[in-house]
């Protein structure tokens, strides 16, 4: 089956109006929500604004700026129509158009997780399968243990730690921040990603820098996707591995590691790549702790401050972006599904 | 084989990372401070907007005022981009002499017409800090005609109502709102006859020692010296403040000497680097008060008996040396410490005999059950936990009502609380009546009247003759005459016990790498770091 033909299954136009409405209606439902969630919260955006020790009528004013005398549903209505228009409005956080501050935090963010996302495959899927094949043996137990581990440790603990012995003691981490000040603002700012602009200004002192401070929070933040991977990949391997076609290949006399990566592994593909991009999807959304202990500038910190302020328009846009994410890392998934499991083709 | 690529790759790692302790940047640049603070609460740098300290202590280095508070001798004012200034007879009009040969990091000249322009613009946007001027009577309907410029070197203020002229200069000595702005830069931005506002909530147009380069909010702020600054460039070349929250992090950056200065360190990592010779711990003490406050309009709090009550059964002395060592000191009156009109300590101490049979005397024998609101971080939690145990032991059963800042002060604005471990009370500038007016003064105690500014309305306590002692000490001209009526006020408050019941004057430890020298914190966070240098 060719890619073009896996692309292109018959009633394809079909699927793809269904799914593009069922996509605008998640993202809808999933704006109204938010609005209404954010509008009835305990939190007054007027306030971050004026300050505790303003008088009435500067509190009054500020609240008609903002247009919170409106009802609710015209609020929502005028957001949706400047959103139409490709409007988000501003952050109260920064005074920035929301999507200038989301095009700077964002790809912090996206560097971290994608890091981690590919240690977490690295390190996760081998250990998996490793438990799988040393099932019930000290191998196993070993493995089960360190995902547990993975799994249980706070992760606020683990980076306050990681960042006493590599930073603090052995001096190997950089530090706090995507970069080191010297370089701060130096690197001309392409992609956003520290290291792919360093890479293309050919800025090696730089790139070494962004390396140092990117390695230890990405490494503690794959922690938990080791173990979630892990524990997936076991568990799928284990129920491949106890089917009688692998009983089959084995009396075929094929090795054990034709049969283990050939057969078994193939067969788990498309469960991983669900896991995968639901871990990586979850990444995406941020790490606040990490971000807290590490100072790094991204996207969890934005949206968390944006929520303690009350301030609307940063959080419905942060909300937007993790809905496209999911949306975009499940139509992902659904067309590797197709690549990789012919029986989803139908 | 295998081996030697194992090897080959440890060691290009090695190579890319500089894994080698030798190699790690373990100090900062000397002509470079490094400061590391949180700018969760920094949302604008626009002056008429400031909310919070650390605008002012960002702005303070951007901008230069007309005077100035002296850091060692807070109650000195010292000239800044005012030569010389004159009160008049009936100190209702203060002349200001102005600098000349001032610039502006844009090259432009400085005249008076960008400090009357500057102090206008404040009462014409109407934002967080328009309230300090509208207090003492300005409007943005007579400021135009009140604070004037009549030459280029002359700024006349006119005070709209009897005010202490020496309370006005302070507000113009400590109030990010007398940041002088180059109006004609800020008038180039302008859009939609915002006055700049708009630009200037992520720029700056000042002439203070350094320049704004950049400004990440809650990530970073690098600001290089101006070297055209009139009182000649600055001794670092360089500032850099760092967006950080996580206490430990400060602690060991600090430590590690890749920080020079950590502001906002929680007081256990305070109290682990006094025991390093690495770093010096400053203290620097604010205006604002830690406070238990009672809503006095709510039953059983509008018996003065109860608050009584409530006044001997807080544990003054056990929170002062258990919780607030690096928050505060004891002060149990509304006004800051260090000023001459305080009156001696009333002495206050837990006194369970004494708050039980108040309690008996205003109906309650057997207490009550009540809910004590705090916000959820050190030291506020651990007073409301000291609270909760003491009042348990005369009976009154609280318990405790955790949240945000919104949350927490938002039943108080709406005065729906009960029991509040709070903070606030202005005090920047260094005049009694900046803490009276913010914590005990209350025109109008209506709930319509909405003077949620008024910390003294949200408690809901109201005294005429208070109110009258406030304004008249506010119009006294005669020092020994205003100091009698600022210990009347103490001592009304102290007879009627008020609903706002001071624990603590509030301190903030700044923590300096040894090599860090002439920083001098200023009480209103308006720090200068001009002549701030590093161990050669």
């Amino acid at each position: 089956m060719s890619l073009l033909s896996a692309l292109a299954p018959q009633r394809y136009p079909v699927r793809m109006v269904r799914r593009g409405t069922s996509i605008l209606l998640t993202l809808f439902g999933l704006l109204l929500l938010t609005f209404f969630i954010g509008r009835v919260m305990p939190l007054d955006p007027v306030l971050a604004v004026v300050g505790p020790d303003a008088d009435a009528s500067t509190y009054q004013q500020v609240f008609r700026e903002m247009g919170l005398d409106q009802p609710l549903w015209r609020q929502f209505l005028w957001y949706l129509n400047d959103l139409l228009r490709g409007d988000f409005g501003a952050a109260l956080l920064t005074g920035n158009p929301v999507l200038t501050d989301i095009a700077r935090v964002f790809p912090a963010t996206l560097e971290l997780a994608t890091l981690a996302i590919v240690f977490g495959v690295i390190v996760g899927l081998p250990l998996g399968v490793f438990a799988a094949t040393h099932h019930g043996r000290l191998g196993d137990h070993l493995a089960r243990l360190l995902t547990l581990f993975g799994y249980s440790t706070p992760i606020f603990w683990l980076a306050m730690m990681a960042f006493l012995v590599f930073y603090a003691w052995l001096g190997w981490a950089g530090g706090v921040g995507r970069i080191g000040l010297a370089y701060d603002g130096l690197v001309p700012v392409r992609s956003g990603l520290l290291l792919v602009d360093t890479l293309l200004a050919q800025d090696w002192e730089a790139f070494r820098s962004a390396l140092r401070h990117i390695l230890l929070p990405a490494l503690i933040l794959s922690v938990n996707s080791v173990a979630y991977i892990g524990r997936m990949v076991r568990s799928f391997m284990l129920e491949q591995l106890s089917q009688e076609y692998i009983l089959t290949a084995k009396v075929k006399g094929l090795s054990w590691r034709q049969v283990v990566w050939g057969h078994a592994f193939r067969n788990i593909l498309v469960q991983l790549l669900t896991i995968v991009a639901l871990a990586y999807g979850s990444l995406l959304e941020g790490a606040v702790l990490i971000e807290t202990v590490f100072a790094w500038p991204g996207f969890g910190q934005y949206l968390t401050n944006s929520l303690l302020l009350g301030d609307m328009n940063a959080v419905m846009a942060c909300v937007l972006l993790i809905g496209l994410i999911f949306v975009g890392l499940n139509l992902l998934s659904d067309l590797l599904y197709t690549l990789f499991d012919p029986r989803t083709r139908a | 084989m295998k081996t030697l690529s194992t090897l080959r790759v440890g060691l290009l790692l090695c190579t890319l990372l500089g894994a080698t302790p030798t190699t790690v940047w373990a100090e900062t640049p000397r002509d470079q401070l490094i400061v590391g603070m949180s700018m969760v609460n920094l949302l604008s740098l626009d002056p008429a907007s400031a909310t919070g300290l650390e605008v002012a202590e960002v702005g303070a280095n951007l901008y230069d005022m007309l005077l100035e508070q002296d850091a060692e001798h807070p109650d000195t004012l010292v000239p800044a981009l005012a030569e010389s200034w004159t009160v008049s007879a009936d100190g209702r009009r203060l002349t200001f002499v102005l600098r000349e040969g001032v610039r502006f990091h844009s090259g432009n000249a400085f005249s008076a017409e960008d400090a009357a322009w500057s102090l206008q613009r404040v009462l014409k946007l109407n934002r967080a800090l328009a309230s300090t001027w509208k207090a003492y009577g300005f409007t943005a309907a007579n400021v135009d005609q009140l604070i004037r410029a009549p030459d280029a070197r002359t700024l006349v203020i006119e005070l709209p109502q009897p005010t202490d002229p020496l309370l006005v200069l302070n507000t113009l000595a400590t109030s990010p709102s007398a940041f002088i702005l180059d109006r004609r830069e800020v008038l180039a931005h302008q859009r939609d006859g915002d006055l700049g506002a708009g630009w200037l909530n992520t720029h700056a147009a000042g002439s203070g020692a350094f320049k704004l380069d950049v400004w990440r909010a809650n990530d970073v702020i690098l600001m290089n010296r101006f070297d055209g600054y009139w009182r000649g460039p600055a001794k670092l070349r360089r500032v850099v403040m760092r967006h950080m929250t996580e206490s430990q992090t400060l602690r060991l950056m600090v430590m590690r000497g890749d920080l020079d200065v950590a502001r906002g360190m929680a007081a256990s990592d305070i109290q682990a680097l006094t025991r390093t010779d690495d770093v010096a711990i400053e203290q620097v003490q604010r205006g604002t008060l830690y406070y238990v406050a009672v809503n006095a309009r709510k039953t059983p709090f509008a018996d003065i008996r109860v608050r009584q009550a409530i006044r001997a059964a807080i544990d003054y002395q056990g929170i002062d040396q258990v919780v607030m060592p690096h928050y505060g000191l004891l002060n149990q009156r509304p006004l800051q410490l260090g000023l001459k009109a305080l009156l001696p300590q009333p002495g206050y101490r837990l006194d369970i005999e004494q708050a039980r049979r108040l309690l008996a005397e205003a109906g309650y024998p057997q207490g009550f059950t009540t809910t004590i609101r705090s916000l959820a971080d050190p030291p506020f939690i651990n007073i409301a936990t000291n609270l909760q145990a003491t009042f348990a032991q005369v009976g009154i059963k609280a318990s405790i009502v955790t949240g945000t800042g919104n949350q927490v002060y938002g039943a108080m604005r709406d005065r729906t609380f009960e029991v509040i471990v709070g903070r606030g009370g202005g005090g920047a500038e260094r005049h009694p009546h900046s803490s009276l007016r913010a914590l005990v003064y209350n025109p109008d105690n209506r709930d319509e009247a909405r003077l949620t500014n008024f910390q003294g309305w949200r408690t809901g306590f109201h005294d005429a003759e208070i109110n009258e002692l406030i304004e008249q000490a506010e119009r006294e001209r005669d020092p020994e005459r205003q100091l009698a009526l600022y210990a009347r006020v103490q001592e009304r408050y102290d007879a009627l016990a008020g609903a706002m019941l001071p624990l603590s004057q509030m301190v903030d430890e700044i923590v300096l790498h040894r090599d860090v020298l002439a920083y001098q914190g200023h009480s209103a966070a308006t720090t200068r770091l001009r002549d701030v240098h590093k161990q050669p």
